[in-house]
């Protein structure tokens, strides 16, 4: 298969192709030619304020999916109806989270497809589909899904399952440049949502659950070099690399520690923070006993040379597929500068954001495998919920999904508040003797048996960590949450259905069926004034807590209809 | 036994093309359904399937409600070419026929318990 740019010109492009400025200004495309403005440095540090946009995944360079919109409120939401609906054109996880610069939505999909179309309409301007391997699908642990693309300057950036990065004309779909940074076929593949600070493309990497070492890569976002690149598991001689034992001499050059959550970044600190996944292998913790480092961790980078300034780690010595790898929500809470992070290990975390120093940690869902914290913010690990070749831990809280899964909480600070998609599931847990051969899969399981559980959406107290209010649901959200000035949080579920929540209370008010599960991320925009929300629909990824077996998480899931839509609501207009 | 079925399950895989349907030569001992369900665990097909192949992302192997009828040839080819378009790779490079075989063997054997447990 062939890429495939530029389905159907838009009328703009035509217009400008003809180089008949008078001509172009009089028809209406031409209008939104103009609209293809830069999108300057000084567009990505105010992002945050500036409401019509959704310009990076976690819309602002803190990571809040907060929207200043406020025009759909919990008074009206029951008015929300579907404006258009944008096929994908692919099924299996549409993990995506659209972006919208001055009217153009650009959105990713599975299978490495990308798309730019009228955000208003729908209607397609172009679209660019990567040619991806055969195989490709068993060197990903967890679908063959992305998270979503990154503007800047005239372009936008996206990643593809086979670890290319690739920069497209944000105008036309044709390709800038298109550069390999990792080898496939050894499962260094990529899901990531990029990140473009201080002009460099920053890409993280997909693939602990094979034997491999991965990294954080920036790129130069006009040519795709490579500026540097921070391997998350330290080298021989370098610090950190004494703590993953001595049991296995090879263990660290395969441990894993995947970056595949975008990250953030603090201007003001000029601090990159990106987090880190699970050591490999998942469960079997014998052939590399020690902290780790730095897997399951946040690292605070110099985002000119990815030096690395502090680090805190939130699950040393990870053995129960805890990952570490979620997003870090910058706040400026009670007067100090932290970030904000929910762990599938099952706490949110609060960290100073200026030196990565422990704050607190709070429950989002029963933990039982930690039963506190030292005053450093270590945990004090629960000795029977530690799984081994011969001790079958039972009834480990979280299971390794969570707590939170990957999908983004949001912090609304209006509110104060950060809103968690979240599930109540356990596990039984016997590990195995792992066998570590490239490119293939080294889980290091012997047996996991999810105990029947269910979902909840939580609202948590930035200041304090106390719950707010909790949704119960029959099975896990799976969507990322958007919240809102208006007062609204929004989040989808496993069955289809997307739904706004009162932020003050926690109530449901409002609920749309898309069809197929939900696992992507919703944004609002504006355009000429009027409010929109957008949501992907498409199920897949990894649902170990629905249906791997044993006494089942979810069950009524395992044969949810696949999907690839984007649905984007407004009011409606009498 | 196991060796004279092995021969034999390679023999019906190096027949004529085209001639009769393919089907799995091996018998289900309890050590190749074994030897299956750690295949099928090893290979990660458990990461879509499910624990038990009952079902998550990917579709249940061990129920009869594939998108057709789930003939020995059609498992086979899809296990060695995979689905394309979708997330299912094929695994000729990694399992040999007979190995793939013997995961089927073992699907087999958990369809039989399942309708065994509904009687």
């Amino acid at each position: 298969m062939q890429p495939n740019n530029s389905s159907q010109a838009p009328a703009w492009r035509r217009t400008i192709a003809l180089g008949t400025v008078l001509l172009a200004a009089a028809l209406p495309g031409a209008v939104e030619a103009q609209k293809h403005t830069p999108v300057t440095d000084a567009m990505l540090l105010s992002a945050s304020k500036e409401p019509n946009n959704w310009l990076m995944a976690g819309r602002d360079y803190s990571g809040t999916r907060f929207s200043p919109l406020a025009t759909v409120t919990p008074k009206n939401v029951k008015r929300l109806v579907p404006v258009y609906s944008f096929s994908l054109g692919t099924l299996d996880a549409q993990n995506t989270t659209p972006l919208v610069v001055d009217g153009v939505m650009y959105v990713t999909a599975s299978h490495g497809k990308i798309y730019a179309l009228d955000a208003k309409t729908g209607k397609e301007y172009w679209q660019y589909s990567h040619p991806l391997p055969d195989n490709i699908g068993k060197m990903m642990c967890c679908d063959v899904g992305n998270r979503g693309a990154a503007v800047y300057g005239d372009k936008v950036f996206y990643a593809t399952p086979d670890a290319h990065v690739i920069a497209l004309k944000r105008e036309t779909g044709e390709k800038v440049w298109d550069v390999t940074i990792g080898d496939w076929t050894k499962a260094q593949t990529m899901t990531v949502a990029p990140l473009v600070v201080k002009g460099k493309v920053v890409v993280g990497m997909s693939g602990a659950e094979y034997p491999t070492r991965l990294w954080i890569d920036a790129l130069d976002s006009e040519t795709g070099a490579q500026v540097w690149r921070r391997y998350t598991i330290p080298g021989p001689g370098e610090p950190g690399f004494d703590t993953w034992g001595d049991q296995d001499p090879e263990a660290s050059a395969y441990g894993g520690g995947s970056t595949w959550i975008t990250g953030s970044y603090d201007p003001d600190l000029d601090i990159l923070y990106w987090s880190t996944g699970n050591p490999n292998p998942d469960w079997d913790g014998m052939g590399r006993i020690g902290d780790n480092l730095y897997t399951n961790s946040t690292l605070g980078l110099n985002p000119d040379d990815g030096s690395i300034k502090f680090h805190y780690q939130y699950t040393p010595w990870d053995v129960w597929d805890f990952d570490g790898v979620n997003e870090t929500i910058l706040a400026d809470v009670g007067g100090k500068k932290v970030w904000l992070h929910g762990d599938r290990n099952g706490f949110l975390y609060k960290i100073d954001r200026t030196n990565g120093k422990f704050i607190w940690a709070k429950e989002i869902s029963k933990v039982n495998w930690a039963t506190g914290f030292t005053p450093e913010g270590r945990p004090i690990i629960a000795k029977d919920k530690v799984p081994t070749y011969d001790h079958k831990a039972m009834n480990v809280c979280p299971a390794s999904e969570g707590g939170k899964w990957w999908n983004p909480m949001s912090y609304n600070p209006n509110a104060s508040i950060v809103v968690i998609p979240s599930r109540e599931i356990c596990a039984d847990i016997l590990a195995g003797k792992s066998e570590r051969v490239e490119g293939k899969y080294n889980l290091g399981i012997a047996e996991a048996d999810w105990i029947k559980g269910h979902g909840q959406l939580v609202g948590m107290d930035p200041v304090t960590g106390e719950k707010k209010w909790q949704v119960i649901a029959p099975s896990p959200f799976t969507s990322g949450v958007l919240t809102t000035a208006g007062g609204l949080a929004f989040a989808g579920t496993p069955e289809g259905e997307f739904k706004a929540f009162d932020l003050k209370s926690g109530e449901e008010l409002w609920s749309y069926q898309t069809g197929s599960g939900i696992v992507g991320s919703p944004i609002s925009f504006a355009i000429d004034g009027k409010q929109y929300i957008a949501v992907p629909s498409g199920w897949g990824g990894w649902t170990g807590w629905a249906t791997w077996g044993g006494k089942g998480g979810a069950p009524h899931l395992k044969n949810m209809r696949k999907g690839g839509t984007v649905y984007v609501f407004a009011l409606f207009d009498r | 036994m196991y060796r004279t079925v092995s021969i034999l399950a390679l023999l019906l895989i190096a027949g004529p093309s085209g001639a009769e349907p393919l089907t799995n030569p091996l018998s289900p001992e309890p050590a190749i359904v074994a030897e299956g369900k750690k295949l099928y665990n090893r290979t990660g097909c458990l990461a879509c399937h499910g624990n038990n192949a009952r079902g998550a992302v990917g579709p249940d192997l061990t129920d009869d409600e594939w998108m057709r009828a789930p003939s020995d040839e059609m498992v086979f080819n899809t296990i060695k070419n995979g689905r394309s378009g979708t997330a299912m790779s094929g695994f000729a490079g990694d399992l040999t026929d007979e190995q793939i075989w013997t995961i089927i063997t073992w699907l087999r054997d958990e369809n039989r318990k399942r309708k065994e447990a509904v009687k």
